[in-house]
């Protein structure tokens, strides 16, 4: 048999997302902070010498091309002649090849094989807190990334495998939670370290040669189910705006030529003066996403699916900012942007991809003092909300949106105990709207009882004003909002807002958006509609309005 | 009385298994019967009468029958549970359709969530409240009781799962809404989240709740017409029912929380593996069992098998599944068994599994028109399974449409015929090789001091060539291998576990309050006992605490004694951050918490002995069936020795490569590794590191 004969190359490939996933697995059980271990914001990966993607660590989608960027940086800042084995660099830095935002760490290790480098090891993590003018580095009103906390520009932490003290007691001592920190950053760092060992016993096992060979051919594999899935698509140019909350409107063209997709997002609005910004790195990220739901595989994400892509953006706009351009709710504007490209493929294949949904993160920032414990607690959550129905089928209810994955939600017993707040409610949002031949999935209502004054709440969600959109005549979703609801029992509604006070006995509201229908809501089964009123889905007055149904309830 | 009866039944989906064991007190001689009759759904009850009698086996004369079943789990698989309803706190009732949000299939953007057990129409709210530190907030209201249950009435509900929020801490009102079920209605079998789980997470506990209503009362009554079955017969022994947690239990104790016998299946076989390394002094084993369309494996540490209650039924890489929050062996289960179909995707690449040919039409080889190539099919083409000795004989191989298949691989491949059945096996075992390393690598241990124990219709076929790859030193397939599930039934003790959130920072002023924990479920355990008449002196318990550092979310179970003195504090923190640091290479000089208690009652019901084998002085050469061409992969085709295994005698001994024929099941042995038969007829294969399936 050849020494790079299929099977064997097909036996590293499937161990390379074993250990992609094995490392994720290590930091989803060691880390200190609820948004890496329940929320998932963290991603692991192998990156090869070149710094392509070999192969991603299972969980949300939004990091899946986040961590080969960090390792160009990584090399271009240093040389590769000034990078070592024990070596660790840390970067946080949109413009130094973090991607994102400040809160989120990148990690990195080369891995070593007889003084070549023969992989990297990476992975990306959401620290609580990394400084900047508001606990937990987020706001709403931050206007430069000097206020959004402490970048960490691709710099080396560890060397000969141990802490460099001074850089990292820095980073430490700059963060409001350094405890929660200090535990992050040795869950992906077990990780780096664990990856590194396995890829060498790979590298020991089939030798080197081998091993390269066996991440050459798997993204050239990436690559061909890359170029199958847009194949798929009809050639042609198209073109799609999109209404947003604040009344602007965000355009992109997209031309498919054969199993080449070329995406334009140069007609974009100036970069912000708020923290709404996304990095040109975070914009491919976002068309990487877009490009993987396409693809809809979860055990193939390599650098190889992004060849056939080409991105142009223009310096100076929302998707290619500029220093020092705020960048620390950069999600909201990631997953616009994904909600734009996939209304624009929708669009063309309405078989293939369902209606819009709630599709904002949502997040959610609370704080204040644990009213039975004194200590102080935040809760930083995305929240889950209605997807949108798609040809033969209704659309998911309560889901996280699609820049999350795997990511579980707080259970309330957890919350109760760690927060010391109450939840008073976990429910399906049963308002009107979403109605279609398939109905959209359904947001929820949850309640949130604060138990302690001087608290805070900050947050950030987009949908609020301009509902999912529908397919084929269905009608549009909701709004996602929060409600505040005072002792008193007024109540203020908000969507974007930073340091909110709430005080003993208020209750915040989550409310996010029911998806949006698809098809005329008219051809519904009958069947289908007299189960919604039987559960409660449906009241009997919309049923009758929008659906022209006047029977029984039934199951 | 001069011999003992054992008896194991086992209710399967298609057949009702019989194993019958007597053992001569006097000489310790065992004989060993089998039966096979069908499965007789609705009335499981049936089928395992009727096996006793085709068994011809005197039901008054068995002194302890010990009965496993499937039918639990098939009951939630094929969805033929009862008519559910769920009362949950006001303001939760949507609990068990929200699930936890997540989206495992997370570049699917078509992806459905599973569809709830219990429909929102049957799923009522009651207003009460009891908050985290189970404290009364809002005291329960139960005046819209009748009419709910009149509602549940008029929609046909047999059963009803209630679970209220922080029930955990303080099941309270739970008690009182099924005291007021009882005394308005007797309608309905009615089942608290308290008598299930003492955990928290209100999603999975609901969960539990719910599909164990749903089985309630299928189970309860097919154990109870069982029992009513067995006492017509004048049956005089113990009864006993399988668990998950790899003990067995009282029949009464069973009934009431049937959930319990989800995963008794796996779970007797993995007890199997520990008790025998038990009496052979092994006591580090990974246990492999693999079967017709799936791989199990557990890591045996010290003895003990690990359970756990993060188990879920139906989760996959593509679906969030159900979470059943019970104590169950802690089991990696892959879809790569010996009728699992290799499959080209449309970029040419070959997998394996997890799609199984089933047993019908079943692999190629059976001649029922399967035409897809599966793990066992490409083992008979490499000369690893003789053709001539197909399932025992029973099956005459079809190897001509073997080669069919494997040619119509091979073009796709574009590689010989011989290189796709290579390559189909050294796929499965690559993915069972990653499966035995989430059990051992993963968790910190290292597989090479551990011996490998397989079981199951293909382990013997695969262990050798896994066990070389991950360089364990050792693979025993053990005497009793065909009966092994059965066996490890009958060396089964009762086992009782409860697990509590109990969330505290690890510091002196909270070790009383612990104490108190732990006293409490201790009596709670002891008088489960007493109330059985299972004495005193044949009863122990076990105490784990669940530790991790503040603010982690994942813990791990570190022993403690009955009662934690001050002095014990730092060594217990030092024996966790020592299991830590083994499992996560660094430790924190952070605060550690517990989390929950862990309790384990046993009750040793007086186990079957394994018998010794008798030497008659047959000669190895007697055993030799002849010789054939196997293609080991990588070591390349060798002239392997074939021998009847059945016909092995303690003492024997020989080398690799060989083929092992024996009831059941085909042993493997490559090149280079050593065959001995111990004193009780197992077979003790040594590697020597060398070798497998690279």
């Amino acid at each position: 048999m050849s020494k790079h004969d299929p099977i064997t190359l097909e036996i590293i490939q499937n161990s390379l997302r074993a250990i992609s996933d094995e490392m994720f697995s290590t930091i989803g059980k060691t880390a200190m902070s609820p948004i890496i271990y329940e929320v998932l914001d963290m991603a692991t990966a192998i990156v090869t010498p070149d710094a392509e993607l070999a192969s991603a660590g299972s969980g949300i989608p939004a990091f899946v091309g986040a961590l080969d960027k960090s390792v160009a940086k990584v090399i271009e800042q240093h040389g590769l002649d000034n990078i070592y084995d024990g070596d660790i660099f840390a970067t946080n830095d949109p413009y130094y090849g973090g991607v994102t935002h400040l809160n989120d760490m990148v990690l990195l290790k080369p891995v070593f094989y007889h003084k070549q480098i023969i992989a990297w090891t990476v992975n990306i993590a959401h620290w609580n807190d990394v400084s900047g003018k508001s606990p937990g580095s987020m706001s709403i009103d931050a206007t430069e990334i000097f206020q959004e906390g402490l970048r960490v520009p691709a710099v080396r932490i560890f060397a000969d495998d141990k802490p460099i003290s001074g850089v990292v007691d820095m980073i430490v001592c700059n963060s409001r939670m350094p405890d929660f920190l200090k535990g992050d950053m040795w869950a992906q760092i077990a990780a780096l370290r664990l990856g590194a060992i396995r890829i060498i016993e790979l590298a020991d096992k089939y030798t080197v040669e081998t091993y390269l060979s066996a991440v050459d051919g798997y993204l050239q594999f990436g690559e061909q189910v890359a170029r199958a899935a847009i194949n798929k698509l009809p050639d042609g140019h198209y073109k799609i705006q999109d209404l947003q909350d604040d009344g602007s409107k965000l355009n992109v063209s997209m031309e498919v030529v054969g199993d080449e997709l070329i995406i334009d997002l140069t007609n974009a609005p100036s970069q912000s003066s708020g923290p709404d910004n996304l990095s040109r790195d975070g914009t491919l990220l976002g068309c990487q996403m877009a490009l993987m739901g396409l693809i809809g595989d979860r055990n193939i994400a390599n650098g190889g699916c992004f060849r056939p892509v080409t991105v142009k953006t223009l310096a100076g706009t929302i998707y290619h900012v500029e220093e020092p351009g705020a960048c620390g709710i950069y999600f909201e504007t990631m997953i616009r942007l994904n909600d734009l490209l996939w209304r624009c493929l929708a669009e063309q294949i309405t078989d293939q991809l369902p209606a819009g949904n709630f599709s904002s993160i949502c997040a959610t920032i609370m704080g204040g003092i644990h009213p039975d414990t004194g200590r102080h607690y935040s809760i930083i959550e995305p929240e889950i909300g209605g997807w949108g129905a798609g040809r033969g089928f209704d659309g998911v209810n309560a889901m996280f949106c699609a820049m999350h994955g795997d990511t579980f939600n707080c259970p309330a017993e957890v919350a109760e105990t760690r927060y010391g707040v109450t939840v008073s409610q976990m429910a399906l949002n049963d308002e009107d709207g979403g109605a279609g031949q398939y109905r959209g999935g359904k947001g929820i209502v949850l309640d949130y009882k604060i138990r302690n004054d001087n608290s805070f709440l900050t947050c950030a969600y987009t949908r609020s004003e301009v509902a999912p959109w529908s397919l084929n005549g269905g009608e549009a979703g909701t709004y996602n909002r929060i409600e505040v609801i005072r002792t008193d029992g007024s109540s203020e509604r908000h969507a974007m807002a930073t340091e909110v006070r709430i005080d003993t006995g208020d209750i915040i509201r989550v409310i996010t958006a029911n998806g949006a229908g698809y098809g005329d809501p008219k051809k519904r089964d009958r069947q289908a509609i007299a189960s919604d009123l039987k559960n409660g889905y449906v009241t009997p007055e919309y049923a009758s309005k929008v659906y022209s149904y006047t029977g029984e309830a039934n199951g | 009385m001069t011999e003992r009866i054992f008896v194991a039944t086992d209710v399967g989906g298609t057949f009702t298994d019989l194993v019958y064991f007597s053992e001569d007190i006097g000489s310790g001689i065992q004989q060993l019967k089998t039966a096979k009759s069908d499965t007789t759904p609705p009335n499981f009850e049936q089928g395992v009468l009727d096996v006793l009698e085709k068994g011809k086996v005197n039901v008054k004369d068995i002194n302890v029958m010990t009965h496993g079943t499937t039918v639990v789990i098939n009951a939630l698989t094929e969805r033929k549970g009862a008519v559910t309803a769920l009362i949950t706190t006001q303001g939760f009732r949507d609990i068990l359709e929200i699930g936890r949000g997540n989206r495992p299939d997370f570049f699917n953007l078509n992806y459905q969530k599973p569809e709830p057990y219990i429909p929102r129409f049957l799923r009522f709210q009651i207003q009460e409240r009891i908050t985290y530190q189970g404290n009364i907030e809002q005291p329960l209201n139960l005046d819209a009781l009748p009419e709910m249950l009149a509602k549940m009435k008029q929609e046909g509900v047999e059963a009803i799962a209630i679970c209220l929020l922080n029930a955990y801490i303080n099941p309270c009102h739970e008690k009182a809404i099924a005291d007021a079920i009882h005394a308005q209605s007797a309608d309905f079998e009615v089942i608290c989240s308290h008598q299930v789980s003492r955990e928290w997470r209100e999603y999975e506990r609901t969960s539990t709740t719910a599909l164990s209503a749903y089985v309630q009362p299928i189970a309860a009554r097919y154990l109870e017409k069982l029992n009513q079955g067995l006492i017509e017969r004048d049956f005089n022994g113990q009864l006993y029912i399988m668990q998950s947690n790899c003990g067995v239990d009282t029949l009464n104790s069973a009934k009431q929380v049937p959930i319990t016998m989800v995963e008794s299946g796996p779970a007797s076989g993995f007890w199997g593996a520990a008790a025998l390394g038990h009496i052979i002094g092994e006591k580090n084993i990974i246990a492999l069992d693999i079967g017709g369309t799936t791989a199990k494996c557990a890591l045996i540490n010290d003895g003990e098998v690990p359970i756990s209650s993060d188990y879920y039924i139906e989760r996959s890489q593509t679906s969030a599944g159900y979470p059943i929050m019970v104590p169950v062996v802690d089991l990696v289960e892959i879809g790569n068994g010996g009728g699992s179909i290799a499959w080209v995707d449309e970029f040419t690449k070959l997998h394996v599994g997890p799609q199984s040919a089933g047993a019908s039409p079943g692999p190629v080889a059976y001649g029922r028109g399967g035409h897809d190539i599966t793990t066992t099919d490409a083992n008979l083409a490499l000369g690893r399974i003789n053709p001539e000795y197909f399932c025992g004989g029973e099956i005459k191989a079809d190897m001509g449409s073997v080669d069919t298949s494997l040619a119509s691989l091979a073009m796709q491949l574009q590689l010989t015929s011989a290189e796709v059945a290579r390559g189909v096996v050294r796929i499965a075992n690559n993915n069972m090789v990653n499966a035995l390393k989430l059990v051992s690598i993963n968790k910190g241990h290292d597989p090479r001091d551990f011996t490998m124990v397989a079981f199951g219709g293909g382990g013997a076929m695969h262990a050798c060539a896994l066990a070389a790859e991950l360089g364990m030193k050792k693979v025993i397939i053990p005497a009793t291998a065909s009966v092994f599930s059965a066996w490890g039934m009958m060396m089964s003790d009762i086992r009782r576990d409860r697990m509590l959130t109990y969330l505290r920072p690890w510091q002196p002023e909270h070790i009383d309050s612990i104490n108190n924990q732990i006293s409490q479920l201790h009596n709670e355990l002891k008088a489960s006992f007493v109330s059985e008449e299972l004495s005193e002196d044949k009863t122990h318990f076990l105490v784990f605490g669940r530790f991790r550092y503040q603010n982690q979310e994942h813990s791990i179970e570190v022993p403690l004694p009955d009662f934690v003195a001050l002095e014990d504090i730092d060594s217990i923190k030092e024996l966790f951050q020592n299991m830590y640091e083994k499992e996560y290479t660094y430790r924190l000089d952070s605060d550690i918490e517990m989390v929950g208690l862990h309790l384990i009652g046993q009750a040793d019901i007086g186990k079957i002995k394994l018998a010794k084998k008798q030497q008659t002085g047959r000669l190895l050469n007697e055993t030799i069936k002849g010789e054939r061409l196997v293609d080991y992969a990588l070591e390349g085709i060798h002239n392997a020795v074939i021998y009847n295994g059945d016909l092995f005698e303690p003492k024997m001994a020989f080398s690799g490569p060989a083929i092992i024929e024996q009831t059941g099941t085909t042993i493997v042995v490559h090149p280079e590794q050593k065959i001995r038969i111990d004193e009780y007829a197992n077979i003790i294969i040594t590697l020597n590191n060398t070798g497998g399936s690279k």
